[in-house]
């Protein structure tokens, strides 16, 4: 019995037909169309590598200098020194790491813990559903920041990756909510039901057949929840909640900024004040030019 | 549906006694999810306050002792201060904690010299909701007139440039808003008074000068909550009118001819409606949206009130503040919802 073997990618002649762009093609091509994106995607790459080598180019205990305290901006110290004369370009690019690896484990943990919720929820309704939803519900009722004020007490976590670890199990119902109600509408679709009435186990039609459906939206949420986590972290900083002492942490410093060195009242201390703005700022610039160009490159409507 | 089944699509909205029944039963039940919410977050605030590493009623036992009361005497006012005897059992302490809370007793504030958490929550909330419902306001209507312009007018200049502010400012957290709005004006321009809530030297009280020197220093917390919210609005009401732009209605207005206000009357009346639910749960989640800015501001509101208990360890006011923001999201979800009822004809019908 001849068998035919249709091979892929192969023309009648045997060439290889020209494929088809990739994907990296297309994300090249949407991070290219406008400025702003190749600003946005600069600006994120530079945190990553400061985030990466920074706490390689200083010494681990940074030093401190009685003589110039709040020093301007000069040769030796680019952004000026905080209130002990530490350099605060140091502390800055020490601090990024603690920042972007908290940010990176929360938005993670977010969206998957998210993305199964909300698949679960959606695909196999019914009882899981409804005691899922409840969850869910309850969960995005409660304020987010005393939630975290409460939490990063009782915790007491001081470790980045423990920080990101309780960022993300408090922010996953929002997405979880949106990708319910995305798995519901997936879950009419004839392939879906196809797979479903070949017997196929739920982790296969979850996994293999709904998430691919839904994964431009979840990485979209991916760098959402990353600022969102970003802020949060800063944020709990900030209000001396989580402990800022011996902490590199941008949040850190402008809580010993505002409330303890009284650099918010001196005209002085403009650039240690700023610096940790400024660097929250760009980087979320930076993020938002970022989430421009994933979006059109997910949803080929917006080209053109 | 088949052609050939009648119309019998039962729209009962007849009569109005059988209405009110059914809006009283929808209520019912949601006030219930909200009652049943609230105890589970006080049970979780309960446990989560008996799990911290380091009992609290042990610290402060310690603390007394450190300062040299005798033993007997600080277990007394330990007790005292929390209202019930450490050395029952969890389940005990649970029990009386709930019984409690349903009379509206939620403790005595350990910092604050056994003064009634309630008293204390209580005394706070006006200095959270005066300053954030103002903010709220002033962004609400700025957000959403020009997420309308920015709406229509989104295929050139203005648009754009409004889009992207939208973006920008929605991204920009509320700290940096208010540590930024701070060195701006207290100490780099120094036109505005840093610090306190109003004027120290002024008589508290409903006199001139001391109202003033309350209106004059929330201007800048008022501005921060303004601008950090105002983002948020301008992308939701651009969204909300860019669908109903495409709308066979909004053609149908366009084709009778009518004057573009009244197509912008049309479009605007029906682009609000998804943002009015935000809208109150804004109004919800304002009571603990703000503890940047009073923070920052030292703003004595609830979300102050709360850092500072977490820092204070002062467990039964922290459990009393969280409380207390939680029910005014959960009791302003329930307004949300049935409020949306009145003022969108389709929900009540198919209710």
């Amino acid at each position: 019995m001849a068998v035919t073997v249709i091979e892929p990618g192969l023309g009648a002649t045997g060439t290889r037909r020209p494929r088809p762009p990739g994907h990296w093609q297309a994300a090249r091509r949407a991070l290219l169309r406008e400025p702003r994106r190749v600003v946005g995607a600069a600006i994120v790459v530079i945190f990553v590598v400061l985030a990466v080598v920074g706490p390689f180019l200083y010494p681990r205990h940074l030093a401190a200098n009685a003589n110039s305290i709040y020093a301007p901006p000069s040769l030796v110290h680019p952004l000026g020194t905080d209130f002990e004369g530490t350099d605060v370009l140091s502390l800055m690019v020490t601090g990024a790491r603690y920042v972007l690896v908290s940010g990176a484990v929360a938005g993670a943990i977010a969206v998957v813990l998210g993305a199964l919720v909300g698949l679960l929820a959606g695909y196999l309704a019914g009882a899981v559903d409804w005691s899922l939803s409840r969850i869910t519900d309850f969960a995005l009722t409660i304020p987010q920041y005393p939630l975290l004020v409460v939490l990063a007490a009782v915790v007491r976590f001081t470790s980045p990756v423990l920080i990101g670890v309780l960022l993300g199990v408090t922010s996953w119902p929002g997405l979880a909510r949106a990708v319910r109600s995305q798995a519901f509408s997936l879950r009419e679709r004839p392939y879906i039901e196809a797979s479903r009435s070949l017997g196929l186990s739920t982790r296969h039609v979850i996994v293999r057949e709904m998430l691919p459906n839904i994964a431009p939206y979840v990485a979209m949420n991916l760098l959402v929840s990353m600022i969102g986590a970003i802020y949060a972290e800063t944020g709990l900083f900030f209000l001396g909640i989580l402990p800022t002492s011996n902490v590199n942490n941008w949040g850190a410093m402008l809580n010993q900024a505002v409330f303890s060195a009284g650099a918010i009242g001196s005209p002085q201390a403009i650039s240690y004040l700023l610096s940790p703005l400024v660097a929250i700022l760009l980087l979320t610039l930076g993020i938002v030019f970022v989430l421009d160009a994933v979006d059109e490159f997910f949803n080929p409507r917006l080209r053109g | 549906m088949s052609p050939d089944s009648p119309p019998s699509v039962k729209v009962t909205t007849g009569s109005g006694k059988a209405r009110w029944a059914r809006l009283g039963r929808r209520l019912g039940a949601r006030v219930l999810t909200g009652v049943v919410m609230v105890l589970a977050v006080a049970t979780l605030t309960f446990f989560l306050v008996h799990s911290m590493p380091g009992n609290p009623i042990q610290t402060e036992y310690q603390t007394l002792i450190a300062r040299g009361v005798s033993p007997s005497l600080a277990a007394q006012q330990v007790a005292g201060m929390y209202g019930f005897v450490s050395s029952k059992p969890l389940i005990d302490q649970y029990g009386q904690y709930m019984w409690h809370l349903l009379q509206f007793n939620l403790g005595k504030s350990i910092t604050a010299s056994g003064e009634p958490v309630v008293h204390l929550v209580l005394s706070a909330a006006p200095w959270t909701i005066i300053p954030v419902l103002s903010g709220l306001i002033v962004s609400f209507l700025l957000g959403v007139s020009l997420g309308a312009v920015a709406a229509v007018r989104r295929t050139n200049r203005l648009g754009k440039v409004l889009s992207v502010s939208g973006s920008l400012f929605h991204g920009v957290p509320q700290f940096v808003w208010a540590v930024m709005l701070a060195y701006l004006f207290t100490t780099l321009l120094p036109i505005f008074p840093f610090g306190s809530p109003y004027n120290i030297l002024d008589t508290p009280g409903w006199n001139g000068p001391f109202i003033l020197s309350l209106v004059y220093s929330a201007i800048l917390p008022v501005l921060a909550y303004a601008l950090s919210s105002y983002g948020g609005w301008l992308l939701t009401m651009r969204s909300s009118v860019v669908t109903v732009l495409g709308d066979d209605f909004v053609l149908a207005a366009e084709l009778r001819g009518l004057r573009p206000l009244t197509q912008l009357r049309y479009v605007a009346r029906n682009a609000f409606l998804p943002l009015f639910t935000t809208l109150l749960l804004s109004v919800g989640f304002m009571f603990g949206g703000s503890i940047f800015i009073e923070e920052v501001f030292d703003y004595p509101g609830l979300g102050y009130q709360l850092v500072n208990a977490v820092n204070a360890r002062d467990y039964p006011l922290m459990s009393g503040d969280f409380l207390f923001i939680t029910v005014a999201v959960i009791a302003a979800n329930i307004l949300a919802d049935f409020l949306y009822t009145f003022i969108d004809p389709r929900v009540r019908k198919a209710a």
